[in-house]
């Protein structure tokens, strides 16, 4: 459907035009070290390094093994990462067990691959600004029919923050839920637990419009979202299930403060415009001297609320 | 100290004054018999002790006369004796001074087209002696000179026309009705000084006049005469590639033109996505430019303003023309409704797209699909009617409607691994202007006129979108995979009054002031989506229970005044200067902001000119879309406490030398944007069916600053068989927004260093000229990747090609460059006239990049999909006037 639907506006635009393969004498880019790591307290430093490409170099990213990465607080040495092998055959460079990020620390990154210039980056884990607690009452669910057999259980959900900073309201969120499956409903013999499962939502227009789908996997939460000092967002969890067998049992949000770095470089990458003819792609976000790629901190709070009965 | 010493000198001259009055207060005798008013004065003067100062040159005509007077006040006896001339005196001093007395008339009226009767705007004035004054007719025809009593030789002239030379005899207001004779030769324009308001403004470098005439000669695509392709050959005036993009006049964007048709503002000018323009050829009567240095009198955009007039119709007579081209077809007919006194012209435009729509989609590799249907069309429709209802009073009513349509239905089939897949699709949309105006003319007075006009202006984009797809299995069931209809619509609707007054003080002085009150309506992108229900159809998507993106509405109130005033003083010098003053009240925010204008121009000898401004400009409404060139369902949207008004000033100094049929002109500019908008979108707009979500469309916009600056030169050989012009544009211009580019300024999108038109037109028979265009420019900046790399996560959830974008606008499109021609003939008898014009568009086919990216996909380094609008193209164009 999207295809199609992209078609027919360039058959608007170009309905005289042709369109044509050309080469054309694009400059030479190096090969330059890319440095992908997000940091959260609590959890090790992972830095994925790997090479960029030509464009229209059709190959496997290049992982380099033979690099040395490090970590400085202050100008003083904090650690030396070690590699992991990573998914399938690549790469990630660790953190030792002692050294794991906090907040408000300013961490700077180098890395170096032989034969390239040095990579350095810098940031922190912002101060966590975290939403109210809440409950979902009974009262609020809605369930409607959507077909093939299935219902949708649909729960206003209000994001409200404690404190809304004067600067710096760069926020993602995540919501996904546990679904009970069951042999019997009555009387209710469990048979296993789907978790994790990520939630579809609804808002209204402005919020939907301002809201960024990012490869975290989370929502970004667009800073002017937040110009007219409003504290909440105010969304409605869709959570389709077979009435038959299953019942959504506990819904999961994460809630991230980012640091500017991280929400920079996400930004930009959803303004990229997937390449698309007429676009008009916005410069991405790079904050590794030397280099590309992104080194940022965010922390996280998830809270975990039961879904009623109904 | 200094006080005191003022208030003696004060009660010193009061003093004065009062005892010189005395003297012509004093009774006294008097008489002289047979005298002549000189003799009498020199008697009186030598017998009273009155020193009595004056010329026997003013009592020529005066014979000789007895008088007696006893006792009578010395001012009674001066005013009888110097009865018989028209004379007065003045007290200076002790000295009673005589002086002619000289009483200034007005010199008004219309300048029209004899045949026709049309009134012709723009059209010059000039006293061939005397004071040799100057003026130019305004947008109704109408002038108005001021001088002193005396015989008169005046030239009336106009480019296409005979010029007329009237002798009038000034003793009192005279009212001159001047009547044209146009000139049907094939004509050098011969350029003098006060022959037409182009002349004279080409002296001073703007506005600029478009020569209508000959723009129908100008080779364009399929022969379609259009103006906005004729207001591009002119220097500072850039488009995107083949006209989309919109016109972008000294780095400025395409939403700070100020399109008027008769005084009514156009938001959408353009046809076919900015191809061809909506301005009917066969119905316009004058077209004038101003590049950002426009008078206080225009307000409401911030970057040019081009006032394109209607014609009024035949006054005397019914008259018709056909065009015909290779597009479109046009005809016009118009006539008297009562002989003199009112008139009509109806005008009407329509394409025959289909054809050329369907064999240029098919040569593309977009449109390859089996099934496909593209229907393309656009039309324009005109109404003017007008009555005079006296010699002071006139109205007028201009009636436009025009629009686009564009369909295409889509079908393919094909085989999927579980079954065959049968895709519907369906796609309608339609945009377009209407347009109204009522205006009433009145003279005040000779010297002061008067216009009112009421205002309807509604631009709307409207698109349904509607999409089935079906399975069949192989056990023959069938399945509803997906049934979908969108709607979208945005709208822009007007009303609005307007007052102008324009007092003729005195020749070199003219006085202008007025008011109007806007009233928008906005509805910035509504977008209905649902899916629908078995049975049901794209079509009647909008009257199906829908999920709602935006329905919002929006009103704002606009009320601008303004003085301006234009003075020639000391021979040689020209100021223009005006204040506009806009307040601007939206839902929350209000805004007032004055704009001052100022021009000053000095002719030289030698036909040497020099020209410096200062031009402040502001706007209120802009558009802003995915793609931001300006492409009709981009949104119109007024200025909120979140997106404030955009504002430019500009700075301008030129030199020009007109002399021997050649006009030279070089000027300088530079500009700066304040505020200036544009949208941040992620491009998903492209799978809305060109619609733009424009839900929170406040919070997605940035507000940026830009900089524009360039010498724009201009070579022009006005007169003899050989005629043509060289224009050349050096330019930059820049945009900055914190929001973009990392906070880097980068190029604006269309910033083009280097800009060059040349037209040559070679006049071969008395009946047949050819006409050429070459244009040469600068590629048009685009962002585009020559890196990717990949953004993967540790625990490789998380995996994706980053194609990486170093720099907004980083990448030069090839130059653009482009060989028009045609061979224009002319022939007639009696009342019926024909034209013909026959050529070729992009005559050696150059292939000129609309637009390209580069082919991901692709091994090749470098390898990119290069978009192009226009091939080569016949030039066909049939006119025949009856």
């Amino acid at each position: 459907m999207k295809r199609h639907s992209c078609l027919f506006v360039l058959a608007t635009l170009l309905a005289c035009g042709c369109a044509r393969e050309v080469v054309i004498d694009l400059p030479e880019e190096e090969p330059k070290v890319v440095a992908i790591c997000h940091f959260t307290e609590g959890e090790h430093f992972k830095v994925n390094i790997s090479l960029s490409q030509e464009v229209n170099d059709g190959s496997d990213p290049e992982f380099p093994g033979e690099v040395d990465v490090t970590l400085s607080v202050n100008g003083q040495f904090y650690d030396a990462l070690y590699r992991e092998m990573g998914v399938g055959n690549t790469y990630y460079w660790k953190s030792h067990k002692a050294k794991i990020p906090r907040e408000g620390i300013r961490y700077n990154l180098d890395v170096r691959v032989p034969g390239y210039p040095v990579a350095e980056a810098g940031s922190s884990i912002p101060r966590h600004y975290g939403i109210r607690p809440f409950q979902i009452l009974t009262s609020d669910l809605q369930v409607s029919e959507i077909g093939n057999g299935m219902n949708e259980l649909r729960i206003p959900i209000e994001l409200k923050l404690d404190e809304l900073p004067d600067h710096g309201r760069y926020f993602a969120f995540f919501l996904n839920h546990d679904m009970q499956v069951y042999e019997s409903l009555s009387p209710p013999v469990t048979d296993y637990t789907k978790e994790q499962v990520p939630t579809n939502f609804l808002s209204d227009g402005r919020t939907i419009s301002l809201l960024h789908n990012i490869p975290e996997p989370v929502v970004l939460v667009n800073e002017n979202y937040w110009d007219d000092n409003r504290k909440s967002l105010f969304l409605t969890a869709r959570i389709p299930y077979d009435p038959d067998t299953e019942r959504p049992k506990k819904l999961y949000i994460s809630w991230r403060t980012l640091s500017e770095e991280f929400y920079r470089y996400h930004l930009s990458l959803s303004r990229q415009g997937g390449n698309l003819p007429l676009s008009d792609p916005d410069a991405v976000f790079n904050n590794v001297e030397g280099g590309l790629g992104n080194f940022s901190g965010y922390s996280i709070a998830i809270d975990t609320i039961a879904i009623p009965g109904f | 100290m200094s006080r005191t010493l003022f208030v003696i000198l004060l009660l010193a001259q009061l003093a004065g004054i009062a005892g010189a009055q005395g003297i012509v207060q004093r009774r006294t005798d008097f008489s002289c018999e047979n005298c002549r008013p000189g003799e009498a004065l020199v008697r009186l003067s030598r017998e009273t002790g009155i020193n009595i100062v004056f010329s026997d040159r003013l009592f020529e005509g005066c014979s000789a006369a007895s008088w007696n007077f006893r006792q009578v006040p010395a001012v009674e006896v001066l005013d009888r004796i110097t009865a018989c001339a028209r004379v007065s005196y003045r007290v200076v001093g002790n000295q009673v001074v005589f002086f002619s007395f000289v009483e200034r008339h007005s010199i008004s009226g219309y300048v029209e087209d004899a045949e026709t009767g049309e009134r012709l705007i723009g059209a010059g004035l000039l006293l061939l002696n005397g004071s040799a004054h100057r003026a130019i007719t305004n947008e109704f025809g109408f002038f108005s000179l001021r001088e002193e009593e005396g015989e008169y030789r005046i030239q009336a002239s106009y480019v296409g026309y005979k010029p007329l030379v009237k002798d009038v005899s000034l003793r009192e207001d005279r009212k001159l009705q001047i009547r044209l004779e146009p000139d049907t030769r094939l004509r050098e324009v011969v350029i003098s000084a006060g022959q037409s308001g182009d002349a004279r403004e080409r002296r001073s470098g703007s506005p600029r006049y478009l020569n209508l005439k000959e723009m129908r000669r100008l080779p364009m695509p399929g022969g379609e005469a259009d103006l906005l392709r004729q207001t591009a050959l002119l220097p500072g005036v850039q488009t995107g590639a083949d006209g989309i993009g919109g016109l972008h006049i000294r780095g400025g964007n395409a939403d700070q033109n100020l399109f008027l048709l008769d005084d009514v503002p156009v938001y959408s000018p353009s046809h076919a996505l900015g191809l061809f323009s909506i301005y009917n050829p066969s119905t316009v009567s004058s077209v004038k430019l101003w590049k950002g240095d426009f008078p206080a009198r225009y307000g409401g955009r911030a970057s040019s303003v081009l006032d394109v007039r209607t014609r009024e119709g035949n006054m005397h007579e019914y008259k018709g023309e056909l065009n015909t081209g290779l597009f479109a077809s046009s005809a016009v007919v118009e006539g008297p409704l009562v002989e003199g006194k009112s008139s009509f012209l109806l005008g009407g435009r329509m394409t025959y797209f289909e054809p050329w729509v369907n064999y240029f989609s098919k040569r593309g590799n977009l449109l390859t699909f089996s099934g496909d249907d593209v229907r393309y069309r656009f039309y324009d429709g005109n109404i003017r009617l007008n009555y005079t209802l006296s010699d002071r009073d006139r109205v007028y009513f201009s009636y436009y409607r025009g629009g686009d349509v564009f369909k295409n239905d889509f079908e393919q089939s094909y085989n999927d691994p579980k079954g065959f897949i049968t895709d519907k699709s369906r796609l309608a949309t339609d945009w377009g202007n209407s347009i109204a105006a009522l205006r009433w003319n009145h003279l005040l007075r000779d010297n002061l006129f008067t216009n009112t006009t009421v205002r309807y202006s509604r631009f709307t984009y409207q698109s349904r979108l509607g999409f089935r797809s079906d399975i069949v299995y192989p056990n023959g069931k069938t399945y509803e995979l997906a049934n979908y209809g969108q709607l979208y619509r945005t709208l822009i609707r007007d009303w609005s009054w307007k007052t102008d007054f324009t007092w003729y003080v005195s020749a070199p002085l003219t006085v202008r002031w007025g008011a109007s009150w806007t009233s928008h309506n906005f509805q910035p992108g509504v977008i209905t989506a649902n899916f629908l229900q078995p049975g049901q159809t794209g079509s009647n998507v909008d009257s199906l229970a829908s999920i709602l993106l935006n329905n919002e509405k929006l009103g704002a109130r606009e009320t601008d005044g303004y003085v301006e005033g234009e003075w020639e003083f000391a021979r040689h010098f020209r100021l223009e200067a005006g204040l506009n003053t806009s307040y601007f009240q939206v839902r929350d925010a209000d805004y007032t902001v004055f704009q001052p204008r100022l021009r000053i121009n000095r002719k030289g000898g030698g036909g040497w000119s020099q020209w410096a401004g200062y031009h402040r400009t502001a706007q209120f409404l802009h558009q802003i879309g995915t793609f931001n060139i300006s492409l009709p369902f981009e949104l119109w949207v007024p200025s909120t406490a979140k997106a404030p008004p955009e504002q430019v000033d500009q700075y301008s100094f030129g030199t020009g030398k007109q002399a021997a049929g050649w006009n030279w002109q070089a000027e300088f500019y530079y500009k700066s944007f304040n505020r200036v908008l544009t949208f941040i979108s992620s491009g998903d707009a492209l799978y809305t069916g060109g619609a733009v979500d424009a839900s929170g469309w406040e919070d997605r916009i940035a507000s940026g600053t830009g900089t524009s600056r360039g010498i724009e030169i201009t070579a022009e050989k006005l007169t003899g068989k050989t005629r043509g012009g060289v224009v050349y544009t050096l330019s930059r211009s820049d945009r900055l927004f914190p929001d973009l580019n990392s906070g880097r300024p980068f190029p604006y999108r269309f910033d083009r260093l280097h800009d060059l038109k040349i037209t040559l037109r070679q006049e071969l028979t008395d009946w047949l000229e050819a006409d050429v265009i070459w244009g040469f420019a600068t590629g048009n900046p685009i962002t585009l990747t020559g890196v990717k790399f990949s953004h993967e996560s540790v625990e490789g959830e998380v995996q994706r090609e980053v194609f990486f974008y170093t720099e907004v606008n980083g990448y030069r499109l090839p130059v653009y460059h482009r060989l028009d021609l045609a061979f224009n003939a002319r022939w007639g008898h009696g009342n019926v006239k024909h034209a013909l014009q026959l050529g070729t568009y992009n005559t050696y086919n150059r292939a000129n990049p609309f637009y390209l990216y580069i082919d991901a996909g692709s091994s090749v380094k470098g390898k990119a999909i290069q978009f192009t609008l226009l091939p080569l193209l016949p030039v066909f164009r049939y006119e025949i006037k009856f």
